[in-house]
C-alpha cells in the first residue's frame, strides 16, 4: 500500500493494518454496508423472485403469445431500441463534438441543453402530445396555416405514433449522453490535437485519429447501456400514445403495466421474463466490463 | 473568410439545438398563459396572456386541483426523503466497499450495479407485488423506499469512483493516529467527499420527484399520489382543462429546473465521474 | 365499588371494541362535486347509524380494478368495492371465479323495487357452483344518447326538423350536409360525426355495439353460446362494421378518433370540433349544468354554460334502424360487490343495504347531474327527471325498454370488451386499410378463442 515513510509515534492503542481482518474495522464495514445489504434483499431480491415466481405459469405464456398484440409490441420494441438508441448515440457524439467548442454562447447552451433531462416528463411529454394532436395542436396548425393542407396524423398513424415517441425518447435522453461522451472528449489531452494540426491534420482526420480511438470503448458502453435502459422506456411511449392508436405503438414495458390494468398480473409478469432474455445478456456484458475496468486499475 | 465560414457552421448547429431543446418548453409555457379559446386555436402567442390558470391552481379552484397543495407537498416530502435516505444508505456503503475493504463488498456492488442495469420498468410490477404483500400500498413509504432502491446503486458506484481516487495516505494516517473507523468516517472521507454527496443527494431528489410509474402504482389516494400522478388525472376529465393542466405542469416542473441549474457544477462533475474513466 | 371497577373495565374494552369497528370501502370518484358530497353524506349518515368507522377511499374510473385487485392479491381486500366500470371488466370474471359473496339475502327482499332488466344483470353464474345468484349491487345505469350543437346546426343552414329519421339519411345528413354547410359558412375545419374509435374507450366499444344492435345482430344467445359463426350474423357485423368506419374515410370523423380514450370525445364536442358525437351518458350536457352553478367560474362563464346547457346542446336518442324499426338501446348496470373474504361481512351487508334505500341512493344517482340513470321505480317518477330538456330525454329512452349486454350473459366477453376486439375492427379498417370482411373474420376468431 504506502510506500512513504511515516514517523513513527506512540500509538495510543495498538494499531493492526486493516488487511489482517482487524474485527473492529470489518464490523464496522458490515454494519454499514448492512443498510444498503437490507435494501437490495427486500425490494430486490424478494420482488423479484415474487416476480417469477408469478410467471410461473406456462398458460400465461400461451395467452400472452396468443395476444394479437404481442407479436407487434415486440417489433414496436425491436425498432425503438436499433434506431432509437443508435440515432440518440450518433447524435451526442456529434454534439459533444459541438458543445466542446469555447463560446461563451455555447457554454450557455449547454446549460439549457440538459433541461429536458432534468424536467419531470409528465409535463413535457404531456407538452408534446399537446403539440402534435393533430386537429388542433400548434404543429398542424402552423403546417394547415402556411400550406393550407392538413398536416400529418402525428399520433394516429401508427408508424408516425412510434416514430414521435422515439423523438421524444432522444428528446429526453440526449442531453445526459451528450454530457458523458462531452466529458470524455475534454479528458482528451489537447497535446494530441495540437500535434495532429503541426502535421496537417484535417478536422475529419483529427476525429478519426484523435477523438475517436480515445471514445470508442466508451461510446460502445455507453450505446449497450443506453440500450437496457431504453428497454425499460415507459414514459416516451405511454405518456404520448398510451399505446394507442388500437395498442398498436406498444413496447415491452408499457406492455406490462397494460396487463396490470387489465387484471392479468400473471401476464404482465410474462411479458417482463419475456424481455429477460435480451436483458440479461446486456447486462452481464456490462457488468464484466466494468468489472475488467475495476481490474485494471 | 474561415473563421466566419467555421462560426456560420457552429451557428447551424446551435439554432436548431435550441430550437429543438426549448420548444416543447416554450409550449408549456404558452398554454400555461392561454385562455381555453387561443390555447385550441393553435396559436403561438395568445392574443391575451393572462395569469388566471395560476390562479386557479394555487387556490384550488379545479375539480382535479382539489389536492394540489396537499399533493406538492406529497412530492417534496418524498423527494427529499429519498435524498437523505439515498446518500445515508449509499455513503455508508460506498464507504464500507471502498475504504473499509469490507469482506463481500466486491459481491455487493455487483449486486447494486445489475440493480442499476436492470430497466425500473421491469422492476415495477414485482415491486408493486411486494409492497402489496409487505402491506406498505398507498404508504408514502412505500414509494420512498422503492425509488432508494432504484437510487443507490448509481450513488454507490459513483461514491465508490470518487472514494477510491482519495489518496491511502489519508486513512494510513488517520489510523496510526489511532481514529475509530467512525472517526474517520466523519472527519476524512465525508467531507473530502462532500462535492459528489452534493451530487448524489441531488441525483436521488430529482429522480424521485420526477417519477411517475412507481408513484402510479404505489400509490392512488388522492391524498396521498405526488403531483405527478396527479397531473395524469387531468387526462381523465371531461373538460379538457389543459390550459390549468399546463399551469400545473409548470409549476411542477420548476423546482427541479432550478435545483438543476443551482448545483450544475456538481452534477456534472459529480455524475459524469461514474462514467468516464479519467 | 369493585363492581364500579368491573363495569368500568367491561365498558371500556366492549366501548373501545365497538369503536374500533371499521369498514373500507373503495368507491369511484364522481365527476361532480356533487357526486361526491352525495357519498360523503351517506357514509356519514350510515357511521352515525351504526357506529361503525367507515375508511372510504376514491379512485378514478380506470384504476378502480387494478386497486381492487391489487387489495385482494394483498390478502386485504375492501369490505365494499364499487366501480364504475366492474360490469364492463370484472364483475362476470369475479363471479365465475367464485370471489364474490351472494348478495341474495339483501336484494331477493329489495326484487320489487327495480326496474326491468337492471337486477337481471347481476344474476351471475358462479362456475364454482354451478350456480346462478344475485354477486353484485346495481347501483346506477347508462345508455346510449346523441348530443349536438343546435347552433352549429343552425350555422350549417338547417333547422332540427330537418335531421332525418332514417338511419342511412341520419348520418349521411351529418356526414355530407351539416358539415359542408358549416364549413362553407365558417372556414372552420370541424368534423361532424364525434365517433369514438379508441381502443382504450369504453365510449368505443359501447358506440359500436350500439350500431350492432341498430343492425338487429346478436352474437351470443341468451344461454352464452356463440352465434358468430351464423352467415346471417357475420354478414350484420361486416355491414355494422364497414357504416361505423366509414365516416373517417368520408372525412366527416377527426381522425384523431382513433386515438381517444373515454374523455376525448367530450373534448372535442366542448371545443366544438365535431358538431355530434354518441355518447354513453349525457356527461356532455351535464358539465355544462355542473358549470352553470359553479361559483368559482366568472358570471360569464356561468351564463355561458346556463346557454350552452339549456338552449345550444340537444340530447336525442339515435334514427330508426337501418330495417326502418325503432332504436333499441343497450344498458350497462353500474354495480358494486363484496368480496367473499372481505373482513367485515356483516356490516358490509349492512352498508350495502343501506346505500341502495331510496332515500339515500337517490341523491347520489341525482348528484350526477343525469347522467347516470336509477335503477329503482321511485327513483325514476321524480320530477328530477321530467323537470330538465335533457332528462327527459333520457327518461323518454329508458322507458322505452332496453337491452343488457353480451357479458351478462356471458362473463367471458368482459375480456373480449378489456381488449376491445370491436374497436379493434374498426381500427383495422379505418388505420391498416383492411376490408371490413377481413377485419370481421380476425374479430369473430378471437372472440371464438376467448368466450367459445
Amino acid at each position: 500500500m504506502s510506500s512513504i515513510a511515516l514517523p513513527r509515534s506512540e500509538p495510543a492503542a495498538p494499531v493492526k493494518p486493516p488487511r489482517k481482518g482487524l474485527s473492529t474495522w470489518q464490523t464496522w464495514g458490515a454494519i454499514l454496508i448492512a443498510p444498503y445489504v437490507l435494501v437490495f434483499l427486500v425490494f430486490v431480491l424478494y420482488p423479484v423472485s415474487y416476480g417469477l415466481w408469478l410467471a410461473r405459469h406456462p398458460a400465461s405464456y400461451q395467452t400472452l403469445f396468443e395476444d394479437p398484440v404481442f407479436f407487434r409490441t415486440v417489433v414496436n420494441t425491436v425498432v425503438f431500441l436499433l434506431v432509437a438508441v443508435n440515432l440518440k448515440m450518433a447524435l451526442a457524439l456529434f454534439l459533444s463534438g459541438f458543445f466542446v467548442h469555447e463560446r461563451r454562447w455555447i457554454r450557455w447552451l449547454s446549460v439549457i441543453f440538459i433541461i429536458p433531462w432534468a424536467v419531470p416528463a409528465i409535463p413535457t411529454i404531456f407538452s408534446i402530445r399537446f403539440m402534435l394532436n393533430p386537429e388542433w395542436g400548434i404543429v398542424n396548425s402552423l403546417i394547415f396555416r402556411l400550406t393550407q393542407q392538413d398536416g400529418p396524423n402525428w399520433l394516429t398513424d401508427p408508424s408516425l405514433a412510434l416514430a414521435m415517441a422515439m423523438a421524444v425518447h432522444i428528446w429526453k435522453a440526449l442531453p445526459f449522453w451528450t454530457l458523458i461522451l462531452m466529458a470524455a472528449r475534454l479528458a482528451i489531452p489537447r497535446e494530441l490535437y495540437e500535434a495532429a494540426g503541426v502535421d496537417g491534420a484535417s478536422g475529419w482526420q483529427k476525429f478519426k485519429f484523435v477523438t475517436w480511438p480515445s471514445l470508442r470503448t466508451l461510446y460502445l458502453t455507453s450505446t449497450l447501456l443506453s440500450m437496457i435502459w431504453t428497454l425499460g422506456d415507459f414514459n416516451s411511449v405511454y405518456l404520448l400514445t398510451g399505446g394507442g392508436p388500437a395498442d398498436l405503438t406498444h413496447v415491452l414495458a408499457t406492455l406490462g403495466i397494460r396487463y396490470i390494468r387489465l387484471d392479468q398480473v400473471d401476464q404482465a409478469m410474462a411479458t417482463i421474463v419475456v424481455a429477460l432474455p435480451f436483458v440479461l445478456p446486456l447486462v452481464y456484458f456490462m457488468m464484466k466490463r466494468l468489472s475488467v475496468d475495476e481490474q485494471a486499475r | 473568410m474561415n473563421k466566419l465560414a467555421r462560426e456560420a457552421r457552429l451557428w447551424l448547429v446551435g439554432i436548431p439545438v435550441l430550437l429543438w431543446t426549448l420548444l416543447p418548453i416554450y409550449h408549456i409555457f404558452l398554454f400555461s398563459i392561454s385562455s381555453k379559446d387561443s390555447a385550441f386555436s393553435g396559436a403561438l402567442w395568445p392574443d391575451k396572456p393572462t395569469l388566471r390558470n395560476f390562479g386557479t391552481v394555487f387556490r384550488e379552484e379545479h375539480f382535479y386541483l382539489h389536492h394540489f397543495w396537499e399533493q406538492i407537498w406529497n412530492s417534496l416530502w418524498i423527494a427529499v426523503a429519498v435524498g437523505v435516505l439515498t446518500l445515508a444508505v449509499a455513503t455508508c456503503a460506498a464507504f464500507a466497499i471502498s475504504r473499509l475493504k469490507v469482506r463481500g463488498g466486491r459481491m455487493v456492488m455487483n449486486a447494486a450495479l445489475f440493480t442499476y442495469f436492470i430497466p425500473a420498468a421491469f422492476l415495477a410490477v414485482p415491486m408493486y407485488k411486494a409492497m402489496g404483500s409487505y402491506g406498505l400500498l398507498n404508504n408514502r413509504w412505500s414509494l420512498v423506499l422503492a425509488m432508494v432502491t432504484l437510487a443507490s446503486p448509481y450513488a454507490i458506484w459513483v461514491l465508490k469512483q470518487a472514494s477510491d481516487r482519495l489518496p491511502w495516505e489519508l486513512d494510513e494516517a488517520a489510523r496510526i493516529d489511532g481514529a475509530t473507523p467512525l472517526q474517520l468516517f466523519r472527519l476524512v472521507y465525508l467531507p473530502l467527499m462532500t462535492p459528489s454527496l452534493v451530487a448524489i443527494g441531488t441525483y436521488a431528489l430529482l429522480l424521485a420527484w420526477n417519477e411517475y410509474l412507481y408513484a402510479f402504482l404505489l400509490l392512488s389516494h388522492e391524498e396521498t399520489i405526488p403531483l405527478s400522478v396527479g397531473l395524469a388525472h387531468f387526462l381523465a376529465s371531461d373538460d379538457s382543462p389543459w390550459e390549468v393542466l399546463m399551469a400545473t405542469a409548470l409549476v411542477y416542473g420548476l423546482p427541479p429546473a432550478a435545483i438543476y441549474y443551482a448545483f450544475r457544477r456538481y452534477m456534472v462533475g459529480g455524475l459524469t465521474s461514474g462514467a468516464v474513466k479519467s | 365499588m369493585a363492581r364500579t371497577v368491573t363495569a368500568l373495565v367491561f365498558l371500556f374494552f366492549f366501548g373501545t371494541a365497538a369503536a374500533q369497528e371499521t369498514l373500507v370501502v373503495y368507491w369511484t370518484k364522481g365527476f361532480y362535486p356533487q357526486e361526491d358530497k352525495a357519498l360523503d353524506d351517506m357514509v356519514a349518515k350510515f357511521e352515525k347509524k351504526t357506529g361503525v368507522k367507515v375508511e372510504l377511499s376514491r379512485y378514478s374510473p380506470q384504476e378502480s380494478v387494478p386497486k381492487a385487485v391489487a387489495a385482494l392479491d394483498a390478502g386485504s381486500p375492501p369490505d365494499v368495492a364499487y366501480g364504475d366500470v366492474f360490469d364492463f371488466q370484472v364483475a362476470g370474471k369475479w363471479a365465475a371465479e367464485g370471489r364474490l359473496e351472494d348478495l341474495s339475502d339483501i336484494l331477493t327482499p329489495m326484487k320489487g323495487e327495480f326496474l326491468p332488466i337492471t337486477l337481471e344483470t347481476v344474476y351471475l353464474l358462479n362456475e364454482k357452483t354451478g350456480k346462478r345468484a344475485y354477486y353484485a349491487f346495481p347501483m346506477k345505469r347508462q345508455t346510449m344518447h346523441v348530443q349536438y350543437w343546435k347552433d352549429m346546426l343552425a350555422e350549417a343552414g338547417f333547422k332540427e326538423g330537418d335531421i332525418p329519421k332514417g338511419w342511412n339519411a341520419y348520418w349521411d345528413f351529418w356526414c355530407s350536409k351539416a358539415q359542408a354547410g358549416y364549413r362553407k359558412k365558417t372556414g372552420k375545419r370541424i368534423y361532424s360525426v364525434g365517433a369514438p374509435m379508441g381502443v382504450d374507450s369504453s365510449d368505443a366499444f359501447y358506440s359500436i355495439l350500439t350500431f350492432m344492435d341498430a343492425y338487429g345482430v346478436k352474437v351470443v344467445d341468451d344461454n352464452g353460446k356463440l352465434l358468430v359463426d351464423q352467415p346471417a350474423v357475420k354478414k350484420g357485423l361486416v355491414a355494422m362494421i364497414k357504416d361505423y368506419s366509414h365516416t373517417v374515410a368520408a372525412g366527416c370523423t377527426p381522425p384523431s378518433a382513433v386515438n381517444w380514450k373515454d374523455p376525448d370525445n367530450n373534448v372535442a364536442f366542448h371545443n366544438k370540433q365535431i358538431m355530434m358525437t354518441h355518447n354513453a351518458t349525457i356527461s356532455i350536457a351535464s358539465k355544462w349544468l355542473d358549470d352553470m352553478n359553479n361559483d368559482k367560474l366568472t358570471a360569464e362563464q356561468r351564463a355561458e354554460a346556463k346557454a350552452n346547457y339549456y338552449e345550444k346542446i340537444a340530447t336525442a336518442g339515435f334514427p330508426n334502424r337501418p330495417d326502418g324499426k325503432p332504436m333499441q338501446y343497450r344498458s350497462a348496470v353500474k354495480v358494486g360487490v363484496i368480496f367473499s373474504n372481505a373482513k367485515n361481512l356483516k356490516r358490509a351487508k349492512e352498508f350495502v343495504q343501506f346505500a341502495m334505500q331510496d332515500e339515500n341512493l337517490t341523491p347520489y344517482v341525482e348528484g350526477a347531474l343525469g347522467r347516470w340513470y336509477p335503477v329503482k321505480k321511485a327513483a325514476v317518477q321524480r320530477e328530477f327527471w321530467s323537470n330538465d330538456p335533457h332528462r327527459k330525454i333520457v327518461h323518454a329512452q329508458f322507458s322505452a325498454g332496453t337491452v343488457p349486454f353480451e357479458f351478462t350473459k356471458n362473463w367471458k366477453f368482459t375480456i373480449l370488451n378489456n381488449e376491445n376486439v370491436w374497436a379493434k375492427a374498426v381500427n383495422r379498417v379505418v388505420v391498416d386499410k383492411w376490408t371490413p370482411e377481413k377485419a370481421v373474420d380476425e374479430m369473430t376468431a378471437r372472440i371464438k378463442q376467448v368466450a367459445g
